[in-house]
């Protein structure tokens, strides 16, 4: 089968090595540089590699030039600009959210209004706003702590997350809050639509769980964490994610199966709510990005309608067959096929340049090299990210460039990434964290002092239910 | 014995002025007789203001920055080079030097001063540099704000009341170096932990995490060993506000004899042992510290206090109680006897000022008042903390550096 896969990144690496893993199989991508990682795949698959801007325009030319039995569509972008419906267009399945259905993670107010109209579990309550100045006042006016961010999917940029309940700074605090409101608001710009979106803000572990939809089944996948800040010990500004960590099982030490199952139940029920507002069915996977509060249990942050990255780099390896499951996923037969999951739980590091994510042009042109080979024996592996392979040298993007992903005890995993990064080398400092996987600990406290709240307010009756009031604003 | 701390920034829209106020606040019960800040600006300029006064008093007139430290303590920092500003917490003997050596080579200045201070520093081009003393003399912390700062700090007190987050306590030895870009840790030298006893017993704060240490429980299980170690038959126990009421409810406990809230406060809380003449010690006390009858009254009661110096405080403490109706005044102290001076800067007096260290208990109990007085035992205090990584210099006479 010729599998036409579309996107750059980590993910997409993992996503076409486990559709590599079936030996009939060729492997066709279009990125828009050489990702060296897919590069090898699509040599040793004898497919071939197209270079060019992901556009609908330039991913009809290549479908006409490759004819492919399936198209697999990674990042959120091309399903924004509707990639995925090019392929159906021409009668190929596709895994993918077509443009509509992928509007449950483009439009962060959409995604949010869906949930009240069908009144899903885990929702917040939200304002819009379509100018600068409205959201500034709102800002400025309450006192509590709240969530900005763009009103869309603008990659893990822009969001300000601010904990209010120290009214003596909250002048301050309102204050960065209101003047990086234009910051924010220039980073989703779709005319007619809302550029703001303020949610009240909750507490409490995080977690993503992925869902595979064939338009009829839906299938979870095991859990998976990531890690948002940039730096080491969770500090710094924000990024698309530096890492995560899958297992072991199904579940994650601090999510326990009633909070899997709710969640799950969650997703279903978004999945339907989309279908019936676009009136497509949903092909492809849908993520619910996840934080266990005291408000309701398992709420949600937000939805992807792709794989998460890194994510994907820690679920897709621990998953007997996966490149199987896309295949079915995109021609409806997820019916009756089995999910094998590897107990071992899986520990994914992202390495970036230095200047990821401030000073993106600083983090780009730099070379690195890996002793591919020698990672790999000590049981580890790579995708490659931002990175591209220029001549014969691996020359950075500006973003996160591998994932060195490793399965088994977290203990044992860091040892062997931590010797990994000894087989890394390059002429620019090179960022990662270390602390990933090992605060679990602390995870699983956290979760458990949410849990006192949520199963208190469950047997009250009042999940979900909370206000603000400011004394000029009033209710809200 | 002084307060530190350090923000910085990620996003320079923040003026982060109002953050070290308040964040200096949050350490000041390590001391307060003198504080200060260093602002660094968006030109890249360092502005620093000190005054001998609380950081509760501190003013701030201009000074604007998205990166800074804090200082509160009884010393005159932050004290500035040219593009760099720093404040200590311990003994700097030869401040000029070391902060032009700092400046010029973080790394390399530490390790050839080997120091047994802990600090952080602030430089013109944008980082916080905090280094904590290889013995771990000096409790050190590192934390984040959201996605918008970084925020180091001797005790974690400082990043609750500002909304941040403690992420770990630096290591013993560690170097934290901190810009917009990157968060790095340098191993400097092995930690050799010696961990201040009177951090456990007196210093940090009650809702501080110090040392891998959760203060309040440590306290707990102190006033648990005074009870193991001293069963005294009485009516009444009676903690020393603040520090020794966690002492008394954990011996209440362990007792069963019931606990009584003894003294109310007036005016602000100011440490008797860190007033620097007899006047403020005996005025002081009163001041501080006022006794309510009931919790007294026709009742034989069992007093407990973090630590006693010359005596001074305890004494005019048990002659109220007594005008108040106390029948028996029994004295239990949470820490064994303080004997030594410190060289690392935490204020013991010196040994002539030191009245465990010049009279026996008997006669101790006489000039006090009391019918009876008690130390906490060594082993009592070891087993309390449940380590022995410490540093007990002021109460054996045996320091780690020498
Ligand atoms: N309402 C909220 N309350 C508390 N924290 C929140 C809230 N919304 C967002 N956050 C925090 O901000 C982070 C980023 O938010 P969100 O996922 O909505 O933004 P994004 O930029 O789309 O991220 P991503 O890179 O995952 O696509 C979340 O992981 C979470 O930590």
């Amino acid at each position: 089968m010729k599998v036409l896969i579309v996107g750059d990144g980590a993910r997409e690496n993992a996503l076409a090595k486990s559709l590599s893993l079936e030996s009939s199989n060729e492997i066709f991508a279009l990125s828009s540089y050489i990702n060296p990682g897919i590069k090898e795949i699509v040599d040793s698959t004898k497919g071939k590699y197209f270079l060019g801007e992901i556009t609908p325009e330039q991913v009809r030319e290549v479908i006409s030039r490759v004819n492919p039995d399936m198209g697999v569509i990674g990042p959120e972008d091309p399903l924004f600009r509707g990639v995925s419906d090019e392929f159906r267009k021409e009668g190929i399945p596709a895994f993918g959210a077509s443009k509509k259905n992928a509007r449950i993670e483009e439009s962060k107010v959409w995604a949010r209004w869906l949930m009240w109209k069908y009144e899903i579990p885990g929702r917040l309550r939200y304002k819009a706003f379509s100018t600068m100045e409205e959201a500034a006042k709102f800002i400025s006016e309450y006192g509590g702590s709240l969530a900005v961010k763009p009103a869309g999917q603008a990659g893990g940029k822009g969001v300000k997350v601010i904990a209010d309940i120290q009214a003596y700074l909250s002048k301050d605090k309102r204050q960065a809050m209101a003047k990086s409101v234009n910051e924010i608001g220039s980073y989703y710009n779709k005319e007619g639509e809302p550029k703001i979106i303020v949610e009240e803000k909750v507490d409490g572990p995080e977690y993503t769980l992925h869902v595979l939809s064939d338009g009829n089944t839906i299938m979870p996948l095991p859990l998976a964490q990531d890690y948002k800040n940039a730096y080491q010990d969770g500090i710094g500004p924000e990024t698309g994610g530096m890492g995560s960590v899958s297992g072991p099982g199904f579940l994650l030490p601090f999510i326990n199966q009633d909070e899997y199952d709710e969640t799950f139940e969650i997703v279903k029920r978004t999945v339907s709510a989309v279908e019936k507002e676009t009136g497509e069915s949903y092909t492809g996977v849908i993520a619910g990005q996840m934080m266990l509060t005291g408000l309701w249990g398992p709420t949600v942050i937000e939805y992807y309608s792709r794989f998460g990255d890194p994510e994907a780099s820690a679920i897709i390896p621990r998953i007997q067959d996966f490149g199987d499951l896309v295949v079915r996923t995109a021609t409806g037969h997820l019916s009756g096929a089995k999910l094998k999951v590897d107990e071992r739980p899986s520990l994914v590091w992202a390495v970036s340049p230095l200047g990821y994510p401030l000073d993106r042009k600083l983090a780009s042109g730099h070379r690195i090299s890996i002793d591919l080979p020698k990672v790999r024996e000590i049981g580890c592996d790579v995708f490659f990210g931002s990175v591209a392979l220029e001549g014969s040298f691996l020359v950075t993007k500006g973003s996160r460039a591998l994932e060195l992903v490793c399965l088994g005890d977290f203990e044992e995993s860091k040892r062997r990434l931590l010797k990994s990064m000894s087989f890394i080398d390059s002429d620019v400092k090179l960022i990662y964290r270390t602390d990933i996987g090992s605060t679990i600990q602390e995870q699983a406290e956290k979760a458990e002092i949410v849990r006192y709240t949520y199963t208190s307010r469950k047997s009250r009756g009042t999940l979900g239910v909370s206000a603000d009031w400011s004394p000029n604003g009033g209710l809200w | 014995m002084a307060g530190l701390i350090g923000i910085l920034a990620f996003d320079k829209i923040w003026n982060i002025n109002k953050f070290l106020y308040y964040g200096l606040i949050g350490v000041q019960h390590r001391g307060y007789s003198k504080s200060g800040v260093s602002l660094l600006s968006e030109e890249g300029l360092i502005r620093t203001t000190r005054a001998s006064v609380a950081p509760e008093d501190l003013e701030f007139g201009e000074l604007e920055g998205w990166a800074g430290i804090g200082y509160a303590g009884t010393l005159n920092y932050p004290v500035q080079g040219k593009g760099i500003s720093m404040a200590v917490d311990g003994v700097l003997k030869d401040q000029e030097k070391f902060i032009e050596e700092l400046e010029k080579d973080p790394i390399e200045a530490v390790k050839r001063a080997k120091p047994t201070f802990t600090f952080v520093a602030i430089t013109r081009d944008g980082k916080i540099i905090a280094y904590r003393d290889y013995l771990g003399l000096k409790p050190l912390s590192i934390g984040g704000f959201g996605f918008d700062m970084a925020i180091v700090s001797s005790e974690m007190t400082s990043m609750n009341v500002i909304g941040g987050e403690l992420r770990r306590e630096v290591e013993p030895g560690e170097m934290v170096i901190i810009d917009r870009l990157n968060v790095e840790s340098v191993k400097l030298f092995p930690p050799e932990k010696n961990y201040c006893s009177i951090e456990y017993i007196y210093q940090a704060r009650i809702d501080s995490f110090v040392d891998e240490r959760e203060i309040y429980s440590l306290r707990l299980r102190i006033g648990e060993r005074l009870a193991e170690e001293y069963p005294i038959e009485a009516d009444s126990v009676v903690g020393v506000p603040d520090t020794a009421v966690p002492f008394a409810l954990g011996y209440s406990k362990k007792t069963g004899i019931p606990m009584d809230l003894g003294f109310t406060r007036t005016g602000s809380p100011i440490r008797t042992m860190l007033a620097s003449d007899d006047f403020t010690k005996v005025v002081g006390i009163q001041l501080k510290l006022n006794p309510i009858k009931p919790a007294f009254f026709n009742k034989r009661v069992v007093l407990i206090d973090d630590s006693m110096v010359t005596g001074t405080t305890l004494k005019n403490t048990v002659f109220s109680l007594r005008r108040l109706g106390a029948k028996e005044v029994h004295i239990l102290i949470g820490s064994p006897k303080l004997t030594s001076k410190c060289p690392y800067g935490v204020a013991v007096p010196e040994e002539k000022e030191l009245i465990a260290a010049n009279l026996p208990d008997d006669e101790i109990a006489k000039v006090i008042g009391a019918d009876s007085i008690h130390w906490l035992s060594l082993e009592g205090l070891y087993s309390a903390i449940g380590h022995r990584s410490l540093c007990m210099g002021c109460m054996t006479g045996k320091y780690p550096t020498r």
